[in-house]
């Protein structure tokens, strides 16, 4: 859980996540936490939102019903089934897509990032600083502005509307590489590195053995960056994909919420399934963050040494 | 290093970890770790860019075809209405946005920072929630709060007997927008500066406390100071963000169309352009020509911040 | 690295990048390949969202979004044995026709057939897109299609695509608010207003909405003045005429602005549940619109609640009494792209799907669609019948097949896309009290002929 201590000196560091109490006079609390709880209201509004808009039927969501209070009658269990039932379930191919997105971009570029990062920090190889200038300055190219030329490119290569043109593109994580290469600079003691050395391991097993452990938070959190980052991509997989069935949950949505409004799902509202899906799509995440909160927590501090 | 001085704020004027070369035998394995990573850089960063040069050097027209025509595409572009309202909001947007959702989100970390309780500890998770959600659905859930007609704005201005405003209509989306990312970002933000909070060496309240220094001085004088790197690195980085502002207003055009254009953000333009005219050349010299703009921006804050202390060190 | 100065890395950065950039044959060679490029074949991918129920024949590639699509595409799969549709929904309007400008931009990526509403044909034929389907069996079903369809898929002599359905422009309106305010349905625009500000003084609601967000009504209703925004021949293509600022599109436009700025009617965009939470809740009394509303509006739920048995469907509103004018908003077709791998092929499904006695019944029963097709229009099935959204009201044989036969048919805008936001963002200014009607129109026309000139066109009055 010393995430970040390595940075700092050993003499009195409070971990950054777990909040380790110290002492100070005592003061007035009510102050703060009134602070605290109206802004409280103010983030999770939309997420109760959601969760009562969810219960509804498009009658119950238009028909002028309190807007923050469930209807008379709760169906999330059949806006649940309508959800994964409504165009031979399509929905959730898009969750298993967003999901293998998520993890393949994440996970890759997660791989990547440490590699690098840690090549840059521990190897003084030919032309580094140059390199590693072009990288920090594409830290400030909006990654944005080369969605439209990656699509050429992609559609060269007839990799447009497949998994690749998705996966591939979310590899790319400059800053991921950034991060690493702060951590693994300040968190692995080279003497630890030359010790290995001597002691026989090859480079690779140095890396993985001896560097990989004590690099962890920051993995961890590069990690969930990138999968956050995948997971929420929308740009990307809207242009480069024709078949719905390759959305991913983001995208999907978004064409749920053209056809609603266009025209109908045949019958079905689609409004009630857009809204129990786009509550469905980020329990994942959640989830994922609150489970997760001790590594990243401590591992943002990275970003903050700057 | 700059950008990255690590120099952790206050209490760690050392590196525990002395850089000390290794033998030189191996130090061009260096490349081999870095090199995955390099082949994903060219392809997906340095060719892409490439090739958007390359394209905006040509103009094409539905009925003339494609030419070259070198840089006219440049110079249409920093002389399009369009392109320019779309860089004068952002510019705008930036120049309101990121110093609000610094303030809250600093407000926010040093609340927290002042405090233990499990309560503290749940808001902080909490108020960083937004963060995990798609700009796609948060966009969608605040479109519905924004409605007047079943969204709770009406109910709650009600109450006090005024009109609900439409925080989509031409004159506010401005701060319906704004009002989308703080919600979105500021938890982000705040945890970044929480945990350089956290990083402070407790003695120095000590001593300051010592000297006589009220909570506020503490917080002017010693929490601040030392959270400006923190500070800066977020103003950067929700500099570049949004000034590439595009997927909220993107997902909202279908509720405002009347207020969100399709050159309201020089990105939305560009992907106007593009992928429902056709336009790949100038789109691409519009893109190009915003990641300029972008660079130029952050170079000159990053140029004109550059004497303030540790950021640069 | 720690005493390098910023600026410096960030110029090496810039240069390298930049360098790199000169350097790159590789992309730019492509380049060139790409917009070169066209007719690749729209058969690479074949992830179909329907089963195949013929193995081993060819498939065309469909995009379409009628609701009822998969119905459509079993029903011409299983009565098919030497073809099968792929189809594929890409989204609705917008979405779909930002994608296959993409794929055509690419030269990949676009299906072999695919669902165009009319007044986006020419803005794809002027780049080559759509395949000419006159000479792949046209003749057959010629008779099926009023004249009007026909000119609505057609530039000059060449056809671009298979009617399937269309839009007759009515009015709906709301029986109940109609009743309350003692006003009958307006016959003229004139009549319009008067009732507009009949119901506003005795404080009713709004009578109708002018969303920015719908161009293409605004399009139909200065047509229906008398305007004649674009003319173009395509045995002439760089020439162009553009008139949208003649005295009947400003006319229309500053009736509207007029009704807006005396708050009479709405400024909501259209299609969103905000304004179908308006129509609910009866907000408006009135919703100018096309014969395939009412199915839209009963998907969105809308007459199925408190509202139930409210609404009723009248003629479109007349500029002269006497020589109504029939109008479109919507309604589409089946085109093939030059990207087709097999153009007859393409154009033999393009022509049969959604042609068959089952789906139109499908379509129209399930008010999907209003098809064009004479037999289902003169059919006394479809005539008669007794519509459950207009409470039993016989809204085809009163209102939308009298307007679908006097319907002549329209040239659109090889431009279609431009012009559509040019006049959204006029419409938003005129909602928001910036310009008049005249002015709008000054604008646009101002716009619309500079983006023409700029593609190449010479641009005539």
């Amino acid at each position: 859980m010393s995430t970040v201590t390595s940075t700092r000196p050993p003499a009195g560091p409070r971990s950054p996540a777990g909040g380790a109490p110290r002492k100070r006079p005592r003061q007035n609390n009510v102050l703060p936490h009134a602070f605290l709880a109206a802004l409280l209201v103010y983030f999770l509004v939309p997420f109760w939102w959601v969760i009562v808009a969810a219960s509804k039927d498009a009658a119950g969501l238009f028909g002028g019903s309190n807007p923050l209070w469930f209807a008379t009658d709760v169906d999330y269990l059949g806006n649940l089934q309508q959800l994964f039932t409504f165009d031979g379930g399509i929905y959730a191919r898009w969750l298993l897509n967003s999901a293998l997105y998520a993890l393949a971009g994440g996970v890759g570029a997660t791989v990547l990032s440490v590699a690098a990062g840690y090549g840059f920090a521990k190897y003084r190889f030919p032309f580094r600083r140059a390199f590693f200038a072009i990288l920090l300055g594409s830290v400030m190219v909006p990654l944005t502005a080369l969605v439209i030329p990656t699509f050429l490119l992609m559609s060269e290569l007839r990799l447009t509307n497949t998994m690749w043109a998705v996966i591939l593109p979310s590899l790319l994580n400059p800053f991921g590489v950034y991060l690493m290469h702060v951590y693994a600079r300040d968190a692995v003691p080279d003497e630890l590195l030359d010790a290995a050395r001597v002691d026989g391991a090859g480079e690779l097993r140095t890396f993985v053995q001896v560097a990989l452990p004590l690099m962890r938070p920051a993995v961890v959190t590069v990690l969930l960056l990138s999968f956050v980052g995948t997971w929420n991509n929308f740009f990307l997989p809207l242009v480069m994909l024709n078949d719905n069935r390759l959305f991913p949950v983001t995208v999907g949505l978004n064409l749920w919420q053209g056809l609603a409004s266009a025209n109908n799902g045949g019958g079905t509202s689609l409004w009630s399934l857009i809204i129990i899906g786009a509550l469905v799509s980020i329990i994942p995440l959640v989830v994922a963050f609150v489970s997760l909160q001790k590594y990243w927590q401590g591992g943002l501090t990275i970003g903050s040494l700057k | 290093m700059t950008l990255v001085s690590p120099a952790a704020p206050a209490a760690a004027p050392t590196r525990p970890a002395r850089r000390r070369p290794a033998s030189r035998g191996r130090e061009w394995l260096g490349l081999v770790f870095v090199a995955p990573f390099a082949l994903v850089f060219l392809v997906f960063l340095v060719a892409p860019m490439a090739y958007a040069f390359y394209l905006s050097l040509f103009s094409s027209g539905l009925a003339t075809g494609t030419r070259f025509t070198g840089f006219a595409n440049y110079a249409k572009a920093f002389t399009d209405e369009n392109f320019l309202s779309g860089v004068w909001f952002v510019v705008r947007f930036s120049l309101v946005l990121i110093p609000v959702q610094m303030l809250v989100s600093l407000a926010v970390a040093l609340v927290i920072d002042g405090l233990t309780t499990r309560f503290a500890r749940f808001s902080r998770l909490m108020i960083f929630l937004p963060y995990a959600i798609p700009a796609v659905i948060g966009a969608l859930m605040w479109g519905f709060l924004y409605s007047p007609n079943f969204g709770p704005l009406d109910d709650i201005f009600g109450t006090f007997g005024a009109d609900a405003p439409f925080l989509l209509s031409r004159d506010l989306v401005f701060y319906g927008l704004m009002n989308v990312v703080t919600w979105q970002w500021a938890g982000y933000y705040m945890i970044i500066l929480y945990a350089a909070l956290q990083g402070i060496d407790p003695s120095l309240y000590e001593a300051a406390r010592i000297d006589g220094a009220s909570s506020w001085q503490i917080v002017w004088r010693i929490k601040i100071p030392l959270v400006l790197p923190a500070l800066f690195l977020i103003l950067v980085f929700a500099l570049i963000g949004t000034l590439q502002f595009f997927n909220e207003p993107q997902i909202l055009r279908f509720l405002a169309s009347g207020s969100i254009g399709g050159d309201f953000t020089p990105n939305i333009y560009a992907y106007t352009l593009a992928f429902s005219q056709g336009q790949f050349n100038y789109a691409s010299a519009v893109s190009f020509a915003l990641g300029a703009v972008i660079f130029v921006a952050v170079y000159l804050f990053l140029f004109l911040t550059r004497r303030r202390g540790s950021f640069l060190s | 690295m720690k005493h390098t100065h910023l600026s410096a890395i960030a110029a090496a950065g810039l240069a390298a990048t930049l360098l790199a950039a000169c350097g790159d044959d590789v992309g730019s060679g492509s380049a060139a390949g790409a917009s070169a490029a066209a007719g690749g074949g729209g058969n690479d991918s074949l992830s179909c969202t329907n089963e195949i129920q013929v193995e081993g024949v060819p498939q065309v590639t469909v995009w379409a979004w009628y609701p009822n699509m998969e119905t459509v595409v079993d029903n011409f799969n299983s009565s098919h044995e030497d073809v099968q549709v792929c189809w594929t929904n890409a989204g609705q309007g917008n979405d779909q026709y930002d994608k296959f400008q993409t794929a055509i931009a690419a030269g990949t990526g676009a299906p072999d057939v695919v669902m165009l509403e009319s007044d986006r044909i020419p803005n794809y034929v002027i780049q080559d897109a759509l395949v000419d389907i006159s000479g792949y069996g046209y003749e057959d079903v010629q008779a099926n299609f009023s004249e009007g369809a026909w000119k609505d898929v057609s530039v000059g002599d060449a056809v671009y695509a298979a009617p399937v359905d269309g839009g007759p422009m009515a009015m709906i309106y709301r029986t109940d608010v109609f009743e309350q305010y003692g006003v009958t349905p307006p016959t003229t625009w004139e009549e319009y207003e008067a009732a507009a500000r009949a119901v506003k003084d005795a404080g009713g609601p709004l009578f109708g909405d002018f969303g920015a967000n719908v161009p293409a009504v605004v399009m139909a209703l200065q047509i229906q003045a008398g305007a004649q925004p674009f003319e173009y021949d395509p045995a002439n293509p760089t020439e162009i005429s553009v008139a949208l600022d003649d005295p009947a599109s400003v006319k229309v436009l500053d009736y509207w602005a007029g009704l807006v700025q005396d708050g009479l009617v709405g400024t909501q965009d259209q299609f969103t549940p905000e304004y179908i939470s308006g129509v609910v809740g009866g907000d408006y009394a009135t919703y100018v619109s096309a014969a395939w509303a009412p199915g839209y509006l009963s998907g969105a739920g809308v007459g199925e609640g408190a509202d139930a048995g409210t609404f009723a469907v009248a003629p479109l509103p007349q500029w002269e009494g006497a020589d109504p004018v029939s109008v479109n908003w919507g309604g589409s077709a089946f085109a093939v792209t030059t990207q087709a791998a097999d153009p007859e092929l393409a154009a033999g499904v393009a022509f049969d799907l959604y042609a068959d006695e089952e789906s139109l019944t499908d379509g129209w029963q399930n008010q999907v669609i209003f098809p064009l097709n004479q037999d289902v229009l003169t059919s006394a099935e479809f005539v008669d019948y007794e519509v459950g959204f207009f409470d039993g009201q016989q809204a085809n044989k009163e209102v939308y097949v009298p307007a679908a036969d006097a319907y002549e048919g329209f040239t659109y805008a090889p431009f279609g896309q431009f012009y559509y936001q040019s006049l959204t963002e006029q419409i938003a200014a005129i909602n928001a009290g910036e310009v008049t009607g005249a002015e709008a129109a000054a604008e646009l026309q101002e716009t619309v002929t500079a983006y023409a000139e700029e593609q190449g066109f010479t641009v005539t009055d």
